[in-house]
């Protein structure tokens, strides 16, 4: 039993980085990136190769992780940002779809379909993480820095200008701000983080393979933030927890066909989001109506 | 020869992508709504039309009619039960954009439920190739996709151009003020727009039901395809956006000559951030305007 | 079509000591396809004064406006500021070279407090962090204070722009507009729909800018407000300009208000 709430916690924990990160770019900047699984991707692949060629440690294996991301994002964001948010959409969509045909064609870095196995534990000064209750608290403590690092972010002077071009671009413009730039910036920013939770993923797994960057995991991140909510820094927690929850919780009712329960899992939050939209635009957890912003 | 049957399979399929691609355009470009379940509009159809056909054992005819009545239906009672609430309440991009995507979901999961998960396909007398020439195998369904396309834009363009509905669809795209002088109210306009973009999907998913089958996830496909091509032909313009589904299928077929078919949404990305990063505006654009 | 002939009448607008002609347009054009939104607009906006830019509906007034602060690109012609050319340059850029503008849709930062929109204004630089330290940061404070004092929001500083009520929006946008370091304000329709507490507020504000130099340009419907205001009126009809010149003879010449009530 605490084996089974061990992996939860840990994959709840992971999870909730996703989508914390995938939020600041949703809620705070206005961007939506359907392609939010192809950094987890790229974040788990690049810390596996390193942990496997050079060395586990996990001062080395995630910061550069962490750099290919950002690269890869830069090369992405920066002439898709230059136009309409409509742009960005199809293009993280279509670079979502193209990362999986990468993810598995490129045998030497990726495994191809089999996937990257073996992965050695990832080393915190030369001492192994092994045992699940240390990964818990190695996990907790990141999200705890993501959430730090948000945090500031947000209540800077950038994240002031992120939360402008949201809520009007043109006013936005008008007021002298480099839109394009700024967006890049927290894109660059978000998907660094993400390779982040991409890293703890492979560690945590000791095998990856595409199956777990597909579109469907940029679906899934992206319900987390929507249902859970976007104005603030608990509710892309929350809606973490409750789907990463909902799995489980359907095994509980019986009579529900098992081999049906992704689709029905699907269905729960594609209509979720359907009715949030209609009645509660701002998901489970509201910036508070009146006050300051999250 | 294998180069000519990559170019006719590519007519065929840049046939296809052009009627899905123009559906969504005339609904982006009319309403501004970003109507991204329009790839489940073409799943509804596709699967209803093999389940009529397949299933049911039915004529053809009432296939296309049964398919056609899902996608207007479909179309239709979203405007009217989905985005026509949110766009009273607020509107955002993010709202509008979520739901849709919401839509997707459930309807991608329902037919997977319902008709299964594997690929299925429709066969007809007219999906059955003829040699033609040594290497060159060609079914009547090329001819037919192609044909029927242009007869659609031929249809579609007359409604826009000859009937005050149509008239009232093109002055919604430009400017919401100028539709009040047609005497039509935007809500009715907006069911139009829905109407028709999601009827033009209707041949579009009839020919891939009959050719390269159907499976769920489909509609991701349809979606970036007709996103793609809205942007590359240039947002506001439907022949833009048909083009640019007919040049999107030639490229993939004609780029299967080198490479093999698992790259071609790389091809579809690549041509789409070609066209961001030189031409954002499209082939038949505007200026952008913030 | 039979236009009226008015000449520019640029001799009767007073001259007040100190006022200089920053912002020229020259022979503007902008073509949509077939419309032709702007057509050969040439004219002068000078500091010290309020100039008011008036016309029927669909005339092209924010049109002209978007094609200043670079919103639309004009299809040919000049926009000169302070000597340099503005044609091509991004909004960004013109907003930084001391332009700035309201919108008609106020299009006011919702989701962020009174407090945080204002400041925003004033956090133009696109790094992570703005430049000039802990000292900056205190002035930008210190001035947003003073501008919420000036417009009356003081009390309103933590309430977020979705929630304010209509008169306290309005004066977020000029709030807002007071951050900038602009000599050139474009206003689009700032006072319409105030009540009369409000509107003596906003008209003292507009004059003590006016008197510090900065150049003012305003798109306003209600003819009161702009007998009230300006100091010279051009007037615009289907993109072209028809006149330009002292209140007096814009506003007491019948062929204009012809157009301008709709009578042609």
């Amino acid at each position: 039993m605490t084996a089974y709430i061990l992996n939860l916690l840990v994959l709840i924990s992971i999870y909730a980085i996703l989508s914390t990160t995938l939020n600041f770019i949703i809620g705070y900047a206005g961007i939506f990136s359907l392609a939010h699984a192809v950094f987890f991707g790229i974040g788990a692949y690049t810390s596996a190769f390193v942990a496997m060629n050079l060395t586990p440690s996990f001062f080395v294996a995630i910061p550069i992780a962490m750099a290919v991301a950002a690269l890869t994002s830069l090369a992405l964001a920066l002439p898709a940002l230059r136009v309409r948010g409509e742009y960005f959409v199809a293009a993280s969509l279509g670079l979502q779809m193209l990362a999986v045909t990468l993810f598995s064609e490129w045998k030497g870095f990726t495994g191809g379909i089999g996937g990257v196995i073996g992965i050695p534990p990832v080393e915190l000064f030369g001492f192994a993480v092994v045992k699940p209750w240390q990964f818990l608290v190695l996990t907790l403590a990141c999200l705890g820095i993501v959430i730090v690092v948000i945090r500031r972010l947000v209540h800077t002077s950038f994240g002031r200008s992120l939360k402008s071009i949201r809520d009007s671009e043109s006013a936005a413009l008008a007021s002298g701000k480099n839109i394009t730039i700024i967006k890049t910036l927290s894109v660059v920013l978000s998907s660094a983080l993400t390779a982040l939770a991409g890293g703890l993923y492979a560690f945590y797994m000791a095998f990856i393979n595409v199956e777990s960057f597909m579109l469907a995991t940029s679906v899934l991140v992206m319900a987390m933030v929507i249902i859970g909510g976007t104005g603030t820094i608990l509710g892309p927690i929350v809606g973490a927890t409750l789907l990463m929850l909902l799995p489980g919780a359907l095994s509980y009712l019986s009579f529900l066909p098992q081999t049906e329960i992704g689709s029905i899992q699907q269905i729960i939050y594609g209509a979720a989001m359907v009715l949030l939209m209609i009645y509660r635009p701002g998901g489970i957890v509201s910036p508070k109506a009146g006050g300051g912003t999250a | 020869m294998l180069l000519l049957q990559l170019i006719l399979n590519g007519l065929q399929v840049g046939a296809i992508y052009a009627l899905t691609a123009a559906g969504f355009s005339l609904i982006f470009g009319s309403t501004k709504i970003f109507h991204f379940a329009h790839g489940a509009t073409f799943t509804i159809a596709a699967y209803l039309f093999h389940y009529a056909l397949t299933n049911l054992g039915l004529h053809w005819t009432l296939g296309v009619a049964i398919a056609a009545a899902s996608a207007v239906v479909f179309g239709i009672a979203l405007d009217r039960f989905m985005y026509a609430p949110i766009q009273r309440h607020e509107g955002s991009f993010f709202t509008v954009f979520v739901a849709s995507f919401g839509i997707g979901i459930v309807v991608e999961n329902v037919i997977g439920m319902v008709f299964g998960r594997s690929f299925i396909s429709v066969s007809t007398s007219l999906s059955r190739s003829v040699e033609l020439l040594p290497d060159l195998y060609v079914s009547p369904l090329i001819g037919l996709a192609v044909i029927t396309a242009v007869v659609c834009f031929v249809a579609v363009h007359m409604f826009l151009m000859h009937t005050h509905a149509g008239m009232a669809l093109r002055a919604l795209s430009e400017n919401t003020e100028l539709v009040k002088t047609f005497g039509l109210s935007p809500r009715r306009l907006s069911a139009y727009a829905f109407a028709l973009g999601s009827v033009l999907v209707v041949p579009a998913a009839i020919f891939t039901a009959a050719s390269s089958g159907l499976n769920p996830a489909v509609g991701h496909h349809v979606m970036l395809i007709s996103l793609a091509a809205t942007i590359v032909g240039g947002i506001g313009s439907i022949r833009g956006a048909a083009f640019a589904g007919l040049l999107i299928g030639m490229v993939e077929n004609v780029a299967l000559w080198q490479m093999g078919t698992q790259w071609s949404e790389a091809i579809t990305f690549a041509v789409l951030f070609f066209f961001i990063i030189f031409r954002p505006s499209g082939f038949f654009g505007r200026a952008a305007v913030s | 079509m039979n236009m009226p002939h008015v000449a520019h009448n640029t001799a009767t607008a007073q001259p007040v000591a100190g006022q200089e002609t920053l912002l020229k347009v020259r022979n503007l054009q902008m073509d949509f396809g077939g419309l032709k939104a702007i057509q050969d607009v040439s004219m002068d906006l000078r500091s010290g004064i309020v100039t008011t830019l008036v016309g029927p509906n669909g005339a092209g007034k924010t049109t002209l406006f978007n094609m200043i602060t670079g919103h639309l690109k004009p299809t040919s012609g000049e926009v000169d500021w302070m000597g340099d050319s503005l044609l091509g340059m991004p909004p960004w850029k013109i907003a930084r070279k001391g332009i700035a503008r309201t919108f008609q849709d106020l299009r006011l930062f919702t989701h962020m407090t009174v407090e945080e929109n204002v400041l925003t204004v004033m956090e133009q630089e696109g790094w992570l962090w703005q430049s000039g330290g802990v000292s900056a940061k205190v002035a930008r404070r210190e001035k947003v204070a003073s501008i919420l004092e000036r417009t009356g929001l003081k009390d309103k500083a933590g309430v977020r722009a979705v929630d304010l009520a209509y008169a306290e929006r309005k004066f977020l946008s000029m709030a807002r507009i007071m951050a900038t370091d602009a000599r050139l304000w474009l206003l689009d329709e700032p006072a319409s729909g105030l009540d009369p507490n409000s509107y003596g507020l906003f008209l003292e504000l507009l004059r003590s800018e006016v008197a510090n130099g900065i150049t003012v340009c305003i798109i306003e419907h209600n003819l009161d407000i702009v007998v009230n205001i300006s100091d010279r009126i051009a007037f615009l009809d289907q993109g072209r300009l028809l006149a330009d010149g002292a209140p007096d003879e814009i506003l007491n010449n019948p062929e204009l208000a012809a157009i301008y009530f709709g009578e042609r």
